[in-house]
């Protein structure tokens, strides 16, 4: 037996959210086959397993996140696995107590179900019931399973797992909020213990006063659930494909609940006119860093407009036989970097860090490029940036690109940059105020590149002209070496020949 | 999407049933029916008809008006009144090799021929190991003011037989895809017409030969996260009509609808419930030992941690079909019924 633990991807993550699992229970999985789906703080990427066998137990389903180390599945080195088809399972045990009660409810002869009559005379079956009383129908099957092999295997999961967690639920009793308030539906229950809820806690909105489903989640979303129990894969209802992360270490104290709830309610009460998302892992990480670097720096701004004339005829010039040998389009981003690189070498506080009451001044350049994807946004690194050609910056960019796009990364791909392009001028933008990626000191923003008529000595011309344009910490540098660097940038890009490198 | 409407024009004897679709080439679910059979007689020259007056009178229904001069008596035979001597007829032609479609007038009297069909028909390739591709259509269900005889929904007593598949369209589209794949399918297929569908409902239908609907596929006819309503038939127009109106109180209904109940898209039902935890099995052939029972006993077996209310049936009492209109209204499931079902269901 192999356990599968949450990897540590990446030297500062901590957690990770299983995103999917690519191999369900009783799979067999091989070593090195992607065996799950994880997302950071960092990155989303597949992970392969480690061991060979079946895969015999999850024990983390999807959509939550865990700490690095915690066990997340079992592999089993044996054969075939032991468990039963749980189909089978149901259909011989099923002629049971929990369909029965079910056709009770619902016989009489008004067909709705009569809501709001006493709790003592219309309870429905799941009201009255002990704790004990609504075992599922998939009932223990006796230990001495035919399977011969399967003797030390676990027995059928619902057998092991279930009966404790319906039990858990009603350990707590229930404030009486109404005739109603007592009962609990199945689903209720499951929720409650599979976001460790204290249900007398929760107040129904039902009739009643019964808790509803919605109010077993809403309580979730506002409070925050404490760790949830570990459940089976399937049980989790497709409504709600994630947990509610745990608040980052790092970040500013969460809004009391009761203010979310206020923000919460109205949106609840609109009705069709608006969808609700949940938000997704990536956008939360989103959300949480970029608040939080407007609290951490000093932001300013600085913009300059600059020449791309010759940049464009190059590019005009090689576009065509670039394409043909290197299989993708020579974009200005490359030019960009080359720029930019170069010139945080010449104004390296551009390239620091603020640490506390120290400042660390890198003497490399490792530049992070922002590159959006159909869930957000993510800032792959392009390593060593101040030592390559634009050929091999290109390359790198175009590599980290696609792969981002695809969720391909590796980790570490995203860690260690000194310094921030981001290039909104595919869309149209014109210029751009940026957020400082921290613990970075200034991000640049690249735009549109158009045409447009400018004054060059005493005559109006046309040429390709953007606006380049920093966001910068003001507690490290200041506006004349801001200023500075970005005419150095500028300087670049309007006088270097960048055509040798591109030996076309 | 399907549209309300009253009766297309009718094109003359021998033109093809295509010719009965609107000026924006919409089938009604009846011209939809026609335009199937007459596809997989062009086919597939094994497949011929048989009932009572579906040759030169076209059927009670005129759905196989025109047929005849296309196809000639051998291939649309018309018989005497006598369903036991239909089925066992279709039966033993199949036996032989060919692909009958027996047309009953009403799915009433399918129970004329009950033994066939379901001691022998239902029965015969399982013992024999020899295909019986028969398809047995009729038009079932009430609303049309055709009083007990002429108003039944036999699916019930036909899901009970093994080896019978029963197929309850609800659209057009689904009606001429399932009919074309229950013609190709090696077992007895029952396919019941709802008769107040026929001339009411009509869409854009494909004109791909090989468009088939699977038999055992439910479809999710309108998407939402509060309720589900489990229907066939009929139903599914009258549980579409009620969502629209709930939409506005804030509720969001899902309609499934089932359009074969037998065998159940267990996998689709699951997911609905799964999906809203609140469920109407809403149906209009018999509530004792009917598919809503079998529907909501399902649920409550396979879903039961996924429930937050109780399984709802809504279906007539168990009486035959009245004949009286305010009565007939009464029995049927209306949609005021369906929308206080499923309000009451929302706030349970």
């Amino acid at each position: 037996m192999t356990a599968v633990k949450m990897p540590q991807l990446g030297e500062t993550v901590i957690e990770g959210t299983i995103l999917k699992w690519l191999k369900q229970e009783g799979d067999q999985v091989a070593v090195d086959e992607p065996l799950f789906e994880i997302s950071t703080d960092k990155v989303d990427t597949e992970v392969p397993s480690s061991a060979a066998g079946t895969l015999t137990k999850i024990l983390v389903p999807e959509g939550e996140t865990v700490a690095v180390g915690t066990e997340l599945a079992e592999i089993s080195e044996g054969g075939a696995a032991g468990a039963e088809a749980p189909g089978a399972a149901s259909q011989l045990a099923a002629d049971g107590s929990g369909e029965a009660e079910t056709s009770s409810a619902t016989a009489g002869g008004d067909d709705a179900p009569s809501a709001p009559a006493p709790p003592a005379a219309s309870a429905p079956p799941a009201a009255s019931a002990p704790p004990a009383a609504p075992a599922p129908p998939a009932a223990p099957a006796p230990p001495a399973a035919p399977a011969p092999a399967a003797a030390a295997s676990p027995p059928a999961e619902p057998a092991e797992t279930a009966p404790s967690r319906m039990a858990a639920s009603t350990q707590t009793a229930l404030p009486d909020r109404g005739p109603r308030s007592q009962i609990l539906s199945p689903l209720v229950r499951k929720l409650a213990n599979e976001h460790a809820v204290d249900l007398s806690q929760v107040s129904g909105t039902g009739t009643g006063g019964r808790i509803t489903k919605n109010d077993v989640l809403g309580f979730v979303e506002t409070q925050g659930a404490a760790a949830p129990a570990p459940s089976t894969p399937a049980a989790a209802p497709a409504a709600r494909p994630a947990q509610p992360a745990p608040a980052p270490a790092t970040a500013p104290a969460q809004p009391a609940p009761a203010a979310a709830a206020a923000v919460a309610q109205p949106a609840a009460a609109m009705g069709g006119a608006e969808e609700i998302v949940p938000v997704s892992h990536i956008r939360r990480t989103i959300a949480q860093h970029m608040k939080a670097s407007l609290e951490i720096s000093a932001r300013a701004w600085n913009a300059v407009e600059v020449n791309m004339e010759n940049v464009a005829r190059l590019r005009e010039r090689t576009k065509d036989a670039f394409k043909a040998r290197e299989g993708f389009g020579l974009t200005y981003m490359p030019f960009v970097t080359r720029a930019v690189s170069e010139a945080l070498l010449a104004h390296p506080m551009v390239n620091s860090e603020l640490r506390g009451d120290e400042i660390a001044v890198k003497h490399f350049v490792n530049i992070g490029i922002a590159v959006s994807y159909d869930e957000g946004l993510i800032v792959p690194v392009l390593k060593g940036s101040d030592t390559m050609n634009l050929l091999g910056i290109a390359r790198g960019i175009n590599d980290l690109a696609t792969r981002a796009r695809a969720k391909k990364l590796l980790p570490d791909e995203v860690h260690g940059g000194t310094f921030t392009i981001t290039n909104p001028g595919p869309f149209g933008s014109l210029i751009s105020v940026p957020i400082i990626n921290q613990p970075q000191t200034g991000i640049l923003g690249f735009d549109t590149v158009e045409r447009r008529p400018v004054v060059i000595d005493d005559t109006i011309a046309i040429r390709h002209m953007v606006y380049i344009s920093m966001s910068w910490d003001h507690r490290v540098i200041d506006g004349a070496l801001a200023s500075q660097f970005l005419a150095r940038v500028k300087q670049n890009l309007e006088t270097w020949d960048f055509a040798e490198d591109l030996a076309l | 999407m399907a549209t309300r409407a009253v009766e297309a024009g009718a094109a003359g004897h021998g033109a093809e049933p295509r010719g009965k679709r609107t000026d924006q080439g919409e089938a009604t679910y009846l011209v939809a029916i026609a335009e199937a059979l007459w596809e997989e007689m062009e086919r597939d020259e094994r497949v011929f008809l048989l009932g009572e007056d579906i040759g030169v009178y076209g059927g009670a229904f005129k759905v196989t008006e025109g047929f005849i001069e296309r196809f000639g008596p051998s291939r649309v035979m018309d018989t005497p009144i006598v369903e036991e001597t239909i089925v066992g007829a279709a039966l033993g032609a199949a036996m032989e090799g060919l692909r009958p479609v027996a047309e009953f007038q009403y799915a009433d009297f399918m129970s004329s021929g009950y033994d066939e069909i379901t001691t022998a028909m239902a029965r015969y390739h399982y013992r024999s190991g020899v295909p019986v591709p028969v398809v047995l259509r009729g038009p079932s269900g009430g609303g049309v003011r055709a009083s007990s005889f002429h108003s039944t929904n036999p699916e019930p007593w036909l899901s009970q037989a093994p080896g019978l598949k029963v197929i309850c369209p609800s659209f057009p589209s689904d009606a001429k895809g399932l009919l074309k794949a229950a013609i190709r399918d090696d077992n007895p297929c029952v396919f019941l017409e709802h008769k107040w569908i026929y001339r009411r409902i009509k869409e854009i239908v494909s004109d791909d030969p090989d468009h088939l609907v699977p038999i055992g596929k439910a479809d999710v006819k309108r998407e939402g996260t509060d309720v589900s309503v489990i229907a066939h038939g009929m139903m599914v127009h009258l549980a579409l009509e009620a969502a629209e109106t709930l939409a506005n109180e804030g509720i969001q209904v899902e309609v499934l609808d089932l359009r074969t109940v037998q065998p159940l898209d267990v996998e689709a039902i699951l997911a609905t419930v799964t999906k809203t935890s609140r469920a109407v099995v809403l149906h209009e052939s018999q509530r004792y030992l009917g598919t809503g029972a079998e529907v909501a006993s399902l649920i409550a077996q396979e879903a039961f941690e996924s429930l937050d209310a109780p399984v709802v049936r809504l279906s007539p009492p168990h009486v035959p079909v009245p004949f009286s209109p305010p009565l007939e209204d009464a029995y049927l499931p209306q949609v005021a019924d369906i929308e206080d079902a499923i309000r009451k269901l929302s706030a349970w």
